[in-house]
């Protein structure tokens, strides 16, 4: 079984739907679960106590768990000084500190499976710097950070950790984002095209894939940076 | 649901630390360090010796939770020595504060 988190939508939900159709068994993560066709657990991955709930649930289930895809995960486009507190919060809490939570909880259901694979997401923000994502940068930069020292914690249990980090793709957190301003950052990457969420689920399967077990501690950018 | 004595669990957490121990000729008792200088365990037979905790709980009808925020603050670390642990697994299943 594969846990994805953020599972109700944008790319958590197109990883879903991929995993399924190749035939995974998915257990999905979100705050609203209410229209997954799929097991699923109403969870608010900033709050601990609740993703320690879905982790309880999983044992209880003895369902072998094989993988973590950590998508949740909410942006806020603003310059550093124009983001109000509540957000600045909102964004390590969510981003930061649930993908924190979840492995924390998740991974030792991983190595009762003798092994196993976890995706946490990233942003191309982080490495090209970009002007008006700087907290939301910060909190995914945390998420980098974690998931190279993880990914070394993980290692002898044969768990891989690495970090997806995507472009500019088209999802609800683009929502608010300028079409010239998504075209400067296109035009940044290495590959400097847009790509879908087709693109980036194929990066998670390539993760996923237990022939993928020498890829650790690694940031994969969707585009390239 | 098995019944133990509290001194029977402290027993089998103390034969579930020697199993997970290399060293052969090391005796685990109270003091037996599983962190920090003389420890009898790497990082990762303490990740282990948690989950066969965990088991050992569901055996019993209670929980163990080691990364419980009221279990670190109390013992400082649970893990300082295979009797602080087995002393905290105990106060996890009587639901002490």
């Amino acid at each position: 079984m594969i846990v994805v988190t953020g599972a109700s939508k944008g790319l958590g939900k197109a990883i879903c739907e991929r995993l399924l159709a190749r035939g995974d068994e998915v257990f999905g993560v979100a705050r609203d679960v209410s229209a997954l066709g799929f097991p699923a657990m109403a969870c608010d991955v900033s709050r601990a106590d609740e993703v320690k709930a879905v982790a309880q649930r999983l044992k209880e289930e003895r369902k072998g768990v094989a993988g973590l895809v950590n998508a949740a995960g909410v942006a806020s486009m603003n310059l550093a000084l124009t983001t109000p507190p509540e957000a600045t919060q909102r964004l390590i809490a969510t981003n930061l500190l649930g993908t924190i939570y979840c492995c924390q909880s998740i991974a030792p259901l991983i190595i009762r499976n003798k092994g196993g694979a976890i995706v946490n997401f990233s942003t191309i923000a982080v490495a090209l710097g970009l002007k008006g994502e700087s907290v939301y940068a910060a909190s995914k930069a945390g998420v980098e950070g974690f998931s190279r020292a993880f990914a070394r914690e993980m290692a002898d249990f044969d768990i891989t950790v690495n970090c997806v980090a995507p472009g500019p793709i088209d999802t609800d957190l683009l929502k608010g984002v300028g079409a010239e301003q998504i075209e400067r950052i296109v035009a940044r990457q290495i590959v400097p095209r847009r790509f879908t969420p087709d693109a980036v689920c194929d990066v998670i399967e390539l993760l996923l894939d237990r022939r993928s077990k020498s890829l650790s501690g690694h940031v994969l950018h969707v585009g390239g940076a | 649901m098995q019944q133990l004595s509290a001194e029977n669990i402290k027993q089998r957490i103390f034969q579930t630390v020697a199993g997970l121990v290399e060293d052969e000729t090391v005796v685990v008792t109270e003091r037996t360090p599983l962190i920090g200088d003389g420890r009898a365990l790497d990082s990762m037979k303490l990740v282990e010796l948690c989950l066969a905790l965990e088991d050992l709980a569901g055996e019993l009808g209670s929980a163990f939770d080691w990364t419980s925020e009221t279990a670190m603050s109390r013992s400082r670390s649970m893990f300082r020595s295979a009797g602080s642990l087995a002393t905290e697994f105990l106060a996890q299943r009587d639901g002490r504060e």
